[in-house]
């Protein structure tokens, strides 16, 4: 229905857009290639401070890919090949000089299935600070500050230091890995399809707890969940076939989408 | 109405025929379930019974006198050596100079036995020249035990010998069927594997670690991984032939403990490799995803995160290397394992013999006794490989991990 040809050299269609004051990334015309099919053309767009923003779009638009590309976790990947820039701060990450383990100490990261390590709920949240050369008393702090920020800390008060975070419900198993990928007081939150694996009242409770999260950090959320992003996000991304189709504050999106694409998915008369 | 309530509609109705061949089907899958349990049992019941036999035994000089069941070795010494009129004090410093008491208690049978007349079980001392006059198989004994009683010659006893008893695991090996043990086989086998293990573990370990989580995708990966997949697969002897030919001649290692250790070692690499890829293998790649995200390196993704959570089965696969590597004969007997070895070994250049060799040699003997002493062997091997295979079983449902 919708061909790569018609979307190739299409501009970004934005409203509101974001100045580079507000932004905390800054992705400039980014190209990303899997071996030799090519997943992003030229995406160039700006994540603003403290807000939520979602990227919307059809499986297989590049939306994770996105995502991952703004903490290198798509360095992982074998054959993977970039090219462009993602400013973090002011400073282009892909940067030969930039080391990407340091990259994603700054950036954490929530996947789609919950991943605990199995290891004690206590261990869980340190690992990451215990990277950071946290000891004692104040990674103890921590580890209860950032259990209570993730809204786990009541559920799991008794019992976080004898039980493995595996033994927790797929709900409560999510909010324990924002609590890790929080623990560490990353400015940049990254969330992939957080929800996706959950039934509708742990989903209730994760999109509570994202909005929540917007005081303290800035978070970026890919979801196939047109009413979550809806609900919880400030600005909107919509993406397909590897191209940012539009983007703007999530009201102008969902109401008055400029170009019929975003119109199309919206509505729900896609693919 | 009423007609549809007897016979029911034809869509629902059941074909008596499909019926009657599942479940045939299903009988039939029990038979070769069966047959396999009968035989291990049968093979398990006829060791338990050849381990056991009723034997017409003269003691020249020993007073055959029996002690109640619960007395130490060093207690039964002491009252047969003050009965044949040693003091106190002889028997005290005797039995405290380690050599003269080891060579007591060789020459002072001290056996568990089962007196069958007089109570259950006592402890039976008979002396050096204790003789075997006739040996009789369990059913047979006890079918003739009146007669035999009656038909007893001037100071012969009839005992029900249970060949695998307490001093049988602690005793040397002997020429004589009634003194042979299979103590120093369970060292020989003890030092042997824990140096092969020592050897094979931190290879085999490190291998699949590199190769599982460095190597990942690469020429070189699948190239080692067939090669090993072979090696995994290659007949014992062909080890043995190597360890021969390498660490006993080239390197001049003799027949020792140590030669044997490096080639078990050896044969036991490939399959801990295997085991320990698939226990990596099977560690989901949303933990390191996880770990990678915190912004961990590779090595501390490893070693902190994947390598913790593959632990369990790493330790299993390594204890069913270990359990092949116990009950492997060839390779020992061609790297030296000696057919009479009187001595505890005491370091790793020392001689050795283990279990499995110890076994084959007993069987071979021409006394035909040794073929019960080879039975208490047998038993004594597969308790072995049961305790391992146990351990193994404890293992894996502890650290049972649900992804």
């Amino acid at each position: 229905m919708v061909s790569l040809e018609l979307l190739k050299d299409h501009e970004t269609v934005r409203s509101a857009p974001v100045t580079e004051a507000e932004a905390l990334v800054d992705v400039r015309r980014l190209n990303l290639w899997y071996g030799k099919k090519q997943a992003l053309y030229d995406i160039s767009v700006r994540f603003p401070r403290n807000q939520i923003t979602a990227i919307i779009g059809p499986s297989g638009c590049g939306k994770s890919t996105l995502l991952r590309s703004l903490n290198r976790m798509n360095d992982l990947v074998p054959g993977v090949r970039v090219e462009g820039e993602v400013l973090y701060e002011g400073v282009n990450i892909y940067d030969p000089r930039v080391d990407p383990v340091a990259v994603r100490r700054q950036i954490g990261m929530v996947f789609q299935k919950p991943n605990p390590f199995p290891k004690t709920i206590f261990e869980n949240v340190a690992f990451g600070l215990r990277l950071m050369g946290f000891k004692g008393s104040e990674l103890e702090d921590r580890v209860v500050e950032a259990l209570k920020r993730a809204a786990l800390w009541n559920e799991v008060q008794d019992r976080f230091r004898k039980e493995s975070g595996l033994r927790l419900s797929g709900g409560q198993q999510q909010r324990l890995c924002i609590a890790r990928a929080i623990a560490v007081e990353p400015p940049l939150l990254l969330m992939d399809e957080p929800t996706s694996a959950l039934d509708p009242i742990a989903t209730q409770a994760i999109e509570d707890l994202i909005t929540g999260l917007k005081q303290h950090y800035t978070v970026v959320i890919v979801t196939h969940n047109m009413q979550q992003a809806a609900r919880v996000s400030d600005r909107t991304l919509f993406m397909h076939l590897g191209v940012l189709v539009e983007e703007g504050p999530t009201e102008l999106i969902f109401t008055k989408p400029k170009h019929p694409y975003t119109e199309a998915y919206i509505t729900g008369r896609f693919g | 109405m009423n007609r549809s309530l007897e016979s029911p509609p034809q869509a629902f109705s059941t074909d008596p025929w499909k019926t009657r061949i599942d479940r045939a089907f299903a009988r039939a899958l029990l038979i070769p379930l069966a047959v396999s349990i009968g035989l291990l049992a049968l093979l398990l019941g006829d060791t338990v019974y050849r381990s056991f036999s009723v034997q017409v035994v003269r003691a020249d000089e020993g007073p055959g006198k029996t002690y109640p069941f619960g007395l130490s070795a060093n207690e039964i010494l002491r009252q047969e050596l003050l009965a044949r009129g040693y003091t106190e004090e002889e028997i005290s410093s005797s039995l405290q100079d380690p050599t003269e008491r080891r060579v007591l208690l060789l020459q002072n049978r001290v056996e568990l036995m089962w007196n069958t007349q007089d109570g259950p079980f006592r402890y039976v001392v008979t002396g050096l020249r204790d003789e075997r006059v006739e040996d009789f198989s369990l059913a047979e004994g006890l079918r003739r035990w009146n007669e035999l009683k009656a038909n007893l010659g001037e100071g012969e006893r009839l005992v029900l010998n249970p060949w695998l008893d307490q001093s049988f695991l602690t005793r040397p090996p002997s020429r004589s069927p009634l003194t042979a043990g299979i103590g120093v086989a369970i060292w020989g086998t003890a030092w042997v594997l824990s140096l092969a293990l020592l050897i094979a573990i931190p290879v085999g370990v490190g291998t699949a670690i590199l190769l599982e989580e460095y190597l990942r995708e690469g020429t070189l990966n699948r190239i080692l991984e067939v090669n090993l997949r072979n090696l995994a697969g290659v007949p014992s002897i062909v080890y043995g032939l190597l360890g021969l030919a390498l660490f006993v001649r080239e390197f001049g290692l003799g027949p020792s403990i140590l030669a044997a250790a490096l080639t078990l070692g050896l044969l036991g690499i490939p399959v801990i490799v295997v085991t320990s890829r698939e226990a990596l293998r099977a560690v989901p790649e949303s933990l390191r995803q996880a770990a990678f995200a915190l912004g961990a390196t590779r090595r501390q993704v490893v070693f902190r995160v994947v390598v913790p959570a593959a632990l369990p089965g790493m330790v299993t696969g390594v204890i069913l290397s270990a359990a092949r590597l116990i009950g492997e004969a060839a390779p020992p007997l061609l790297v030296g394992a000696a057919a009479y070895v009187p001595f505890f070994p005491n370091g790793p250049m020392s001689e050795y013999t283990v279990v499995p060799v110890q076994i084959y040699l007993w069987v071979s003997m021409n006394i035909p006794e040794f073929s019960r002493v080879a039975a208490a062997g047998i038993l004594v091997m597969l308790a072995m490989l049961s305790g391992l295979y146990l351990m193994a079983l404890y293992l894996r449902n502890r650290f049972r991990r649900e992804w």
